[in-house]
């Protein structure tokens, strides 16, 4: 690849690696498998940088490896990586109770919640509410339907409020 | 902490994932990785080449004569195409591998769909020296298959620079296709199943005329056709003839021209064994259509057929004296047909909107013979 089109990817990479890696760990919510999974999807998109920029849009092309690179990690672990009932951190900490310290614990708690979703449903969350794509958007990027994005989404929620409420209530 | 809306919890996960403090961008490393991806690409796809022209020095010594040795041409087509169906070790959706004047190609077909900026289409991608430039170009089309197709093979042409890329579906029964190039060249192409769709592909000039295609199944030939060679390049396979029928003649002529916003178009007509093209040429416009032999009614624009074109062309029925054809603000536009060659044909400049092209062709009596049905 010439040196024009390496600096180009080189500023994209620059600009969009803390994005890519918090979509990641939204994905995976390990902030280590995040870096690792946004680190192959730059590498897959820097392999195809021409066809890539050519998209209109690297950000949308990217996401999607991202995407894709979390699902196939998943598939690869499935047999040692299993969602279990619990989260994998508590959200429940007793410590003094400061400002400092119930950010830090609602964000905990919105992590643990969300790891305790399915991949799929996770990946809805993330996708629509953080990354705020329309529903067909994020269709396309999980290679689903929009009704399964609906029907995700909606559980997804009923999943949340049901377990947010339950940290909010023991919290107070 | 309660999620009572999607803003908040836009909010929430916002705030939680601005808390993640990545490490500073690994560049260098991913732009490793990446040629990594690439070099293992390349690699696949040389050991098909390797693989395939071995077994092809062994069992079709003559084929590969053909292709290596070209009849005498002139110095316009002077050019060397080589075709080898990719080895066992290729990469998934390489449809064909080859070269252009010694210098290698690829083509790939992407999945249909797979790529979500260009939904319900297939990225066709054409790699290697011969493609031009790094990471080679690709271009979005139809997702190859045979249905609704009149003939063995259903060609997409695509211009990719200086070269044209074909890639074609192909029905069950072929066994190969052989596409006889301007200068003598016969390339011999091997159906492969890519994401569940037989196809064939080559890469050639765009220059370079492709004088006959041919399909066979295990039992002879099925059907030939008789590419149309657009002027500056590229061939349309537009009508499949059956083996032994006698071709029609090749005939040409003007059949429309003016000036759009200043700058001066014209239209020809072909009529040959490809069935009638359209080409346009001239500053305001370029392309073309075309309809298959087989008698046809078609008024079909020269862009977007989901929109009103600059110029609208097409062919009509041998009773029709006048086409009305509807622009965007309502207005109508009446052109008379241009005979050439037995057949009716007209081009006509219209103001470009969005709307889906409308016409009507009436006869010496009122009489509406056909319409675009709209």
């Amino acid at each position: 690849m010439n040196a024009r089109l390496d600096g180009e990817f080189r500023e994209f990479m620059q600009a969009r690696w803390p994005a890519m890696v918090r979509l990641a760990y939204g994905l995976t919510g390990d902030q280590g498998h995040a870096e690792d999974v946004a680190q192959a999807a730059f590498g897959r998109a820097y392999a195809s940088w021409p066809r890539v920029r050519r998209s209109g849009d690297p950000d949308a092309y990217v996401r999607q490896i991202v995407v894709n690179e979390n699902r196939n990690r998943f598939r690869k672990r499935r047999v040692t990586e299993r969602l279990t009932g619990s989260p994998p951190e508590t959200a429940l900490i007793d410590v003094a109770w400061t400002d400092a310290t119930r950010e830090y614990d609602e964000r905990s708690a919105l992590i643990a919640a969300l790891q305790r979703l399915g991949p799929r449903q996770r990946a809805v969350i993330v996708l629509r509410f953080w990354m705020d794509l329309s529903e067909p958007e994020t269709a396309a990027a999980l290679n689903c339907s929009v009704g399964t994005v609906k029907s995700q989404t909606s559980r997804a929620l009923a999943t949340l409020r049901q377990m947010t409420e339950l940290v909010d209530g023991e919290l107070a | 902490m309660k999620i009572d809306d999607e803003r908040d919890l836009h909010e929430r996960l916002e705030a939680a994932f601005a808390a993640i403090s990545p490490r500073p961008a690994p560049v260098d490393d991913a732009m490793s990785r990446g040629r990594v991806i690439k070099g293992l690409r390349r690699t696949a796809v040389a050991a098909g080449v390797v693989a395939v022209a071995a077994a092809a020095v062994f069992s079709v010594p003559a084929l590969l004569h053909r292709t290596a040795a070209p009849a005498p041409t002139s110095p316009a087509e002077q050019y060397m195409v080589t075709v080898q169906t990719p080895g066992r070790g290729s990469p998934p959706g390489v449809i064909a591998v080859g070269t252009i004047n010694g210098q290698r190609w690829w083509i790939i077909a992407d999945r249909a769909g797979a790529d979500f900026t260009h939904p319900g289409q297939q990225d066709i991608i054409i790699e290697g020296p011969a493609a031009g430039g790094p990471g080679g170009s690709d271009q979005y089309v139809p997702p190859l298959s045979t249905a609704g197709s009149a003939g063995p093979v259903s060609f997409t042409a695509i211009t990719s620079g200086s070269n044209q890329i074909q890639v074609g579906a192909v029905q069950a029964d072929v066994s190969y296709v052989t596409v006889r190039l301007g200068n003598g060249t016969v390339l011999v192409l091997h159906p492969v199943t890519v994401y569940g769709t037989r196809a064939v592909a080559f890469a050639a000039p765009a220059r370079a005329e492709i004088t006959e295609v041919a399909a066979y199944s295990r039992h002879g030939e099925i059907a030939f056709a008789v590419p149309f060679n657009w002027p500056g390049g590229s061939a349309w396979v537009v009508s499949w003839l059956r083996p032994g029928q006698a071709t029609a003649p090749r005939v040409s002529g003007v059949v429309g021209s003016g000036q759009v916003n200043g700058k001066a178009w014209s239209a020809t007509g072909y009529l040959g064994p490809w069935g009638t093209c359209i080409a346009l040429d001239g500053a305001a416009a370029q392309g073309g259509l075309c309809v298959p032999a087989v008698p046809a009614v078609s008024a079909v624009g020269t862009c977007d057929p989901g929109s009103t074109p600059q110029i609208a062309g097409g062919v009509v029925p041998a009773s029709v004296t006048r086409v009305a054809l509807t622009e965007p603000d309502g207005t109508t536009v009446q052109v008379r047909p241009v005979t050439v060659g037995g057949r009716k044909l007209f081009a006509v400049a219209l103001r470009p909107g969005g709307k889906p092209l409308r016409w009507v062709a009436y006869d010496g009596a009122g009489k509406v013979v056909a319409s675009s049905g709209r």
